[in-house]
């Protein structure tokens, strides 16, 4: 059964840094990841510096355009799968699929059960799931996902941040997805304000698996557009990082 | 017997995929071509049990690359016949799979295999021990086939050889595909996916009716039935034919009183007017009623503007899902013009009066010829008055049935004082909502000729009836 753990937050958190240096983590073990970009906002293949072209929106897209001009009798469900296969970014350690645009007008109930079914499956043949999710959990109401091992909330260390992760931590009780654990990250913390975020954590119930310090070298690579993949070790980001992964029994 | 093959076959490993990390090579797929046909054959042109190689083996293919790829079947047995053909493909499909380290995607000219290096390691070295465990498993699992034969290739040039004529073989499939009917078919198909929306609704797919949403054919639910029976997608036995042209039958009455909860018991698949297919809300198109012309428009979901009965899309939306069966409204899949029993109970092409120039546009192909520039656009006129002397300019076959009417009303009033005489007929209303603007100028009552009979005209009725009952007087 593979692990799976969505990581979210407000965009600017740093989420998707976070997701990149979990990933990179893993794949330094003899752990198979398979990423999923399900936040059309963000550049997770980017960060990774793995260049995708195909997203799962666009084969939805392919599907309901082609309905008409398939033979009556193709199999779409073996088809869809097939397309989803194509868009796969295999790499090293690890395997992408970007979840990409917001379905268009029409009835997409019927693609989004075969893709149910299809990602189930998929899911099975690795060992960790990592999402790189928006805040606004749309592919878990849709349930294109169905469970959750870990939801992890990045924030900064304000409270109004740490409110944010309060809100998710209500919208998950809404959704129909099971979530097993949340927990929350702080990220870009100083030494001045890392006392003050524990105790707000804990005055909110939440519970603070990490707090990542502002990384030099991150910043450096984010103003140059340059990916976090391969961060030295020396980074505090991978440091932590570490830390964070054993907690989350990774 | 599966000491016989140096790799374990099993429905566990139907899911299994092979990473590029973990593959030794790579056939056919996006990248290369490849195909994969089976071929009903007769008995004395089948081999059993033989295979034949054309190109290089597993253990002569370097790891890492990509080679073209293709597998042919030929089986004969008593039974076999060319409609069996694309059913053993799948099975193909799905024994490669079961396969520990091999992967097999996608149909026909677009098949993607890889075989995984554990399946190496393992002692695979020639798709002959592919190919015989695949064609153990077609006996064991496909008692029709008595006799089985297979040719892989991985030669480019022999395969491109052969995949012009492999392409008409699945062209002229398809042919025989599009020209199965209600009539040919035992089973139709149910679809529950927007039962939560619309509880009542009972929407039942055919080859001459696909969902009303588009998404699903008849053939879709057949695969979705087999594989998942208990699942959105399930089987409806047709039962026995109660009227073949307006689509009637036993099995689907019964699964409709089922499943909308008593809320009605009859589904005339094909009419328009009487006892219609219910709808969720997902319709592509929905066909409205108009009296003043006693012909009937249609709108699909882009349109925006207004048809000539003063109503938008999504107003008559509104009137028409919710699982109830609403005379004078029906919701449809696009495909449904396609249909050769394309609402054949109510005249089909011959009663269509209107619909967005767009919409008339994408089906053009599929409207008949001689009827495709009688049928009004909001081009052509926006209101009812125009579109009477659009269709009378025209002369669309609806005018037919205006001079019935004619006919019927010059009778009726040339005898004022005549008997007031009407054949027995229960009309029960209670299932039936009328929408707003209904005025039948049809006679509803099942007349059967005779003398009179009995002609009920409502115009701007706004009401709703719990029971007509029209009594014959003795």
């Amino acid at each position: 059964m593979a692990k799976i753990i969505a990581v979210t937050g407000k965009g600017g958190t740093g989420k998707t840094a976070i997701t990149t240096l979990l990933i990179r983590h893993l794949t330094r073990g003899s752990k198979i990841v398979l990423a999923v970009d399900a936040d059309p906002d963000t550049n997770l293949p980017e960060t990774l510096g793995c260049e995708t072209n195909r997203s799962v929106g666009d084969i939805k897209e392919f599907m309901q355009e082609e309905r008409d001009k398939l033979p009556p009798d193709s199999n779409k469900e073996t088809i869809l799968k097939s397309k989803l296969y194509e868009i796969l970014e295999e790499m090293p350690g690890y395997d992408l699929v970007v979840m990409g645009r917001p379905e268009g007008s029409g009835c997409y109930c019927y693609i989004n059960n075969l893709l149910r079914g299809i990602m189930d499956k998929l899911v099975n043949n690795y060992d960790v799931l990592i999402i790189d999710t928006e805040a606004g959990l749309e592919h878990f109401s849709r349930k294109i996902f169905r469970n959750v091992d870990d939801l992890v909330v990045v924030t900064d260390g304000s409270r109004r941040g740490l409110r944010t992760a309060e809100r998710i931590r209500d919208l998950v009780g809404e959704l129909e997805t099971d979530v097993s654990s949340i927990s929350v990250i702080a990220n870009k913390v100083t030494d001045a304000n890392r006392l003050v975020i524990a105790e707000t954590a804990k005055e909110l119930g939440l519970e603070l698996i990490g707090m990542i310090p502002a990384d030099e070298m991150i910043s450096e690579r984010d103003l140059a557009g340059e990916p976090l993949f391969d961060l030295p070790e020396e980074s505090v980001a991978v440091q932590e990082i570490k830390k964070i992964a054993e907690k989350l029994g990774l | 017997m599966a000491e016989e093959f140096p790799f374990e076959i099993s429905p566990m490993f139907e899911g299994e995929r092979i990473r590029k990390d973990g593959m030794f090579v790579e056939l056919a797929g996006p990248k290369a071509v490849g195909f994969e046909l089976v071929s009903a054959t007769d008995m004395d042109e089948v081999e059993d049990g033989k295979f034949t190689l054309i190109g290089p083996d597993i253990s002569e293919m370097e790891e890492g690359a990509r080679y073209p790829f293709a597998m042919t079947y030929k089986i004969a047995g008593e039974l076999v016949e060319a409609d069996l053909e694309s059913i053993v493909e799948r099975r193909n499909h799905e024994f490669q799979n079961y396969i520990q380290g091999m992967m097999h995607l996608n149909q026909r000219d677009d098949i993607w295999v890889r075989i995984g290096k554990d399946a190496i390691e393992k002692g695979l070295t020639s798709f002959e021990q592919v190919a015989k465990a695949i064609m153990m498993l077609f006996k064991n699992e496909l008692p029709f086939i008595e006799k089985v034969e297979a040719v892989y290739y991985t030669d480019e040039a022999e395969i491109n050889k052969e995949i012009e004529s492999i392409r008409d073989i699945y062209t002229g499939r398809d042919e025989r595909t599009r020209n199965l009917h209600d009539e040919d078919v035992d089973t139709f198909y149910g679809c529950s996916l927007c039962a939560s929306f619309a509880p009542t609704s009972v929407c039942v797919i055919t080859p001459d009716r696909i969902a009303l949403c588009g998404a699903i054919n008849w053939f879709d639910g057949r695969a979705a039935a087999k594989v998942d029976p208990e699942g959105p997608q399930f089987a409806i036995p047709k039962g026995d034919v109660i009227d073949a042209e307006s689509g009637e039958y036993t099995g689907v009455n019964e699964v409709a009183e089922k499943l909308s909860s008593g809320e009605y018991d009859r589904i005339r698949l094909h009419s328009f007017l009487e006892y219609p297919h219910t709808s969720c809300g997902c319709f592509e198109v929905v066909g409205y009623y108009i009296p003043e012309v006693d012909g009937i428009g249609w709108v699909d979901r882009d349109f925006t503007g207004t048809a000539p009965n003063g109503l938008q899309f999504s107003t008559m939306a509104g009137q028409t899902g919710g699982g109830k069966q609403v005379v004078g409204f029906l919701g449809i899949g696009v495909q449904y013009f396609r249909s050769p029993k394309f609402i054949q109970a109510d005249g089909g092409w011959d009663r269509v009066v209107w619909m967005p120039k767009m919409l008339k546009d994408k089906v053009s192909e599929d409207i008949p010829d001689y009827i495709r520039d009688k049928i009004a656009t909001e081009e052509d006129v926006t209101d009812v008055e125009s579109l009477r002397n659009f269709l009378k300019d025209k002369d669309h076959p609806i005018l037919e049935r205006w001079e019935e009417e004619e006919e019927v009303e010059k009778e009726a009033s040339a005898a004022p004082q005549a008997e007031f005489t009407a054949p027995q007929a229960g009309f029960t209303a209670s299932q039936m909502q009328m929408p707003t603007n209904f005025a039948p100028s049809a006679p509803m009552v099942g007349g059967g000729g005779g003398n009179g009979g009995v002609k009920v005209i409502l115009k701007n009725a706004k009401m709703s009836v719990d029971r007509i009952i029209i009594k014959k007087l003795d």
